[in-house]
């Protein structure tokens, strides 16, 4: 996924709802009606969204990223990553897009609840880096390999595939690396906690708990 | 409707903008080590490993600290890991080995 940390002097791509930032310049009138529209958008709103005005010329490494070829041009992100665009003033398309994007924000249930329900998917649960027939990093392919072996039955989410978990999960549970392992909704621990927990014998308790 | 942004990209293609940038942070055994000591305080043994081959992603640290003592691996290893939170940023391999000092002794006996 590609992700904008470019800017020296603003962070706004990282925001992690929806921003919708306008490249202008000064001397473009143009930029002021969609500048006007935006500030009656984010009035409605009750939310959710970040609304941005980038003057195009200053912020130039930011203007070449997106190829910013004339103003006014608006961008739409998501999660730091561009997902629309708007060459032009076109307010309609600017509403209709917006809203659209709101829309779609506020019909997701929000990052917590989502988490909380994916810990306790199943009774042992498994955060890796791929799948249990795939795993993509060496650490997630031992976890497996020894869970295997104790044959117990677990699910797994593969956090490669979706990055609001990845970093979410991380706060979440305030543990900083994968794979994790959660038994009934708690954390257990990492590959190192695993592995010693298995040769002192805890790991089949806890996992059959 | 739109005005173009022509004078800006002459100057912009003038100037070289594609330079690497700044080389991401690579972090040292030394640095490491003395992160978690400043954190645990008293740290009797402590000994980290770059296992990269240079590039600085992957680390083993065995720790040995008082601190430890009557906490559960999990709440070890939090602690650990507290002491790195900006290197576990970029540091992507990260594996640790947690003892008191009992343990340590122990462990060296076998």
């Amino acid at each position: 996924m590609y992700k904008c940390a470019i800017s020296n002097k603003f962070i706004f791509f990282r925001n992690e709802k929806l921003s919708i930032v306008l490249f202008s310049a000064e001397w473009a009138d143009q930029c002021k009606q969609v500048l006007d529209a935006m500030n009656e958008l984010n009035n409605q709103s009750k939310s959710t969204i970040q609304m941005l005005n980038v003057p195009a010329e200053d912020l130039s490494d930011v203007s070449i990223k997106h190829q910013i070829e004339a103003v006014p041009t608006v961008i739409f992100f998501k999660n730091g990553s561009a997902v629309d665009r708007i060459d032009g003033v076109n307010i309609p398309s600017l509403t209709q897009k917006c809203r659209k994007l709101v829309e779609i924000e506020e019909s997701k249930p929000n990052l917590e609840s989502r988490l909380s329900a994916l810990i306790k998917k199943s009774k042992v649960m498994i955060f890796m880096k791929g799948s249990r027939n795939e795993p993509k990093c060496g650490f997630s392919k031992q976890l497996i390999a020894l869970i295997n072996e104790l044959g117990v039955t677990y699910d797994t989410f593969d956090i490669l595939t979706d990055e609001e978990v990845r970093q979410g999960l991380k706060k979440f549970s305030d543990w900083p690396t994968y794979p994790q392992v959660y038994v009934n909704g708690e954390l257990i621990g990492g590959l190192d906690i695993i592995k010693e927990m298995h040769v002192s014998g805890d790991l089949i308790t806890t996992l059959k708990a | 409707m739109r005005r173009s942004l022509g004078n800006f990209w002459k100057t912009v293609n003038q100037r070289n903008f594609f330079a690497p940038t700044a080389r991401m942070q690579v972090y040292t055994e030394k640095h490491i080590e003395s992160r978690i000591v400043e954190k645990l305080e008293n740290v009797p043994f402590i000994k980290a490993v770059d296992q990269s081959d240079g590039c600085g992603g992957k680390f083993h640290v065995i720790v040995v600290s008082e601190k430890f003592q009557g906490k559960p691996l999990l709440q070890r290893h939090r602690l650990v890991n507290s002491a790195l939170t900006e290197e576990l940023k970029t540091i992507h391999a990260f594996s640790q080995k947690t003892y008191t000092p009992e343990e340590w002794e122990k462990e060296k006996g076998n």
